[in-house]
């Protein structure tokens, strides 16, 4: 059964259109990145994955259910997916161990003692075992995404989403987050990646999709893809990013 | 010195005024932060009628002068309610405070990245805990000096309600002035006590602000 199954979906913000018929599905284990030119809809269809926005038509399954953003319980859905944002989004009033412990205590009801080993489980996997006690303030931007990584993980999710996650951050910060990363995908993590690192996306996909004004214009293996691109609009890409 | 004379004859006597002051003080801005936060989320409520309702309330509130607003829901309610004057004048003080504290702890709240929210409601908190647990923390921090200038605002506004009787210490101080026939001691006296009641709250406010600040906020999102 597909974690993602999405079938015509459309989504408008006012007079734009920017998601036009979108079909795509994302199997257990498998690693699905989505390249394509800025303004193309990779982030609003990774928002609507986790029904940040709400599609104007179309049917999302997760796990199967089919969900109705007006009827399903959302924050159910929700905590089976973790999302990481370009712009990190940690809680800045909150020390990095309680960034990562808040959502299985107030959303799971875990107890704190749970919570606590959890969270520095996390930080070891993410190389921050000795920063629980720092402010988000104190903190490098490859350290918050990493810290936004091991959030997102505590909840023990079905997925992981990422938007963009390097783009906010200084290029020599930007391996230590995507290393992160291949770790979690080499764990056997199902992941949707937007993303303009196409080194990782060569070497980590599964399979890569690539869109363009609202469409999904062509996907495939990595190196069908990078290597023999079949569509006009994935050659002109390619050729300006590579 | 007729000065030392009015503060020998006053000190005691107006510190328990001072007491009343403050009692009046505490209890209207307690009041008026729970009024205010309640308009504050009427007023960013999707509901065009909520929205409209809270316009009319910090409209009114903001548009009137205290000391009408006192008198009116000292006296005029006094008909239908009756209400001893300290609680017309705390309910008076914090319903014309609010109004005030809405419109702060509104921007506060709209100034917190929405991208705070995605990512709390992203873990699966609800709309609610999100608000809760997320945002208002750091709306609070943010309306911290906004806050703490309306309360001495308030401070000093708890003057108005000695003209309902309350025996607060202005009202104290008229009494004095009237009896002793020394105005200007008298009241450079019970000036002095809320100059020092306002650097007393001033500093207090300065150290929350520090305690809940310090090295921890970010100062861009």
């Amino acid at each position: 059964m597909s974690v993602i199954d999405i079938k015509g979906l459309h989504k408008s913000f006012g007079d734009m259109h920017v998601l036009k018929g979108i079909d795509l599905t994302v199997e257990p284990g498998e690693v699905v990145v989505i390249i394509g030119p800025s303004g193309s809809g990779k982030s609003t269809l990774l928002r609507c994955i986790n029904f940040l926005e709400f599609p104007d038509e179309g049917e999302i399954r997760v796990n199967g259910e089919p969900i109705d953003p007006k009827k399903t319980n959302l924050d159910k859905v929700r905590q089976h997916m973790g999302m990481v944002f370009q712009q990190f989004q940690l809680f800045p009033h909150k020390n990095v161990l309680h960034n990562i412990t808040i959502a299985p205590i107030e959303v799971k009801g875990l107890h704190h003692k749970q919570a606590n080993a959890i969270a520095r489980d996390l930080l070891e996997k993410v190389g921050l075992p000795d920063r629980e006690k720092a402010w988000p303030s104190e903190l490098s931007g490859g350290q918050k995404q990493r810290v936004a990584i091991a959030r997102a993980l505590a909840m023990d999710p079905d997925i992981m989403l990422f938007d963009e996650v390097t783009s906010a951050l200084d290029p020599e910060l930007v391996n230590e987050v995507l290393q992160v990363m291949q770790e979690l995908a080499a764990g056997g993590m199902t992941m949707v990646v937007v993303t303009h690192e196409m080194g990782f996306a060569r070497e980590m996909a599964d399979r890569v999709v690539m869109m363009a004004d609202g469409m999904i214009v062509e996907q495939g293996t990595p190196e069908q893809i990078f290597d023999s691109p079949q569509e006009e609009r994935t050659q002109a890409f390619l050729g300006q990013v590579l | 010195m007729t000065i030392l004379n009015v503060v020998k004859e006053h000190f005691w006597g107006f510190l328990a005024a001072t007491g009343m002051t403050l009692q009046l003080t505490a209890v209207s801005l307690v009041l008026a932060v729970v009024i205010g936060l309640l308009f504050a989320f009427l007023k960013l409520s999707k509901n065009r009628a909520a929205n409209i309702f809270a316009d009319a309330y910090i409209g009114l509130t903001r548009g009137m002068p205290l000391i009408v607003q006192l008198m009116f829901l000292y006296f005029g309610i006094s008909s239908i309610l009756v209400l001893s004057p300290f609680w017309a004048g705390s309910l008076a003080l914090a319903f014309h405070a609010g109004g005030y504290v809405a419109e702060i702890l509104r921007g506060a709240i709209q100034n917190i990245d929405s991208g705070q929210t995605e990512a709390a409601r992203s873990l699966g908190m609800s709309r609610l805990k999100a608000m809760r647990l997320i945002v208002l923390p750091q709306a609070f921090r943010r309306a911290i000096p906004a806050l703490g200038n309306q309360f001495i605002i308030g401070l000093k506004d708890s003057t108005l309600v000695a003209y309902l009787g309350v025996p607060e210490l202005f009202s104290k101080a008229m009494t004095a002035a009237a009896a002793n026939y020394q105005p200007f001691e008298t009241y450079l006296v019970a000036g002095t006590y809320y100059l020092v009641l306002v650097m007393i709250f001033t500093w207090m406010v300065n150290k929350l602000e520090k305690r809940l600040t310090p090295h921890r906020q970010e100062a861009t999102l």
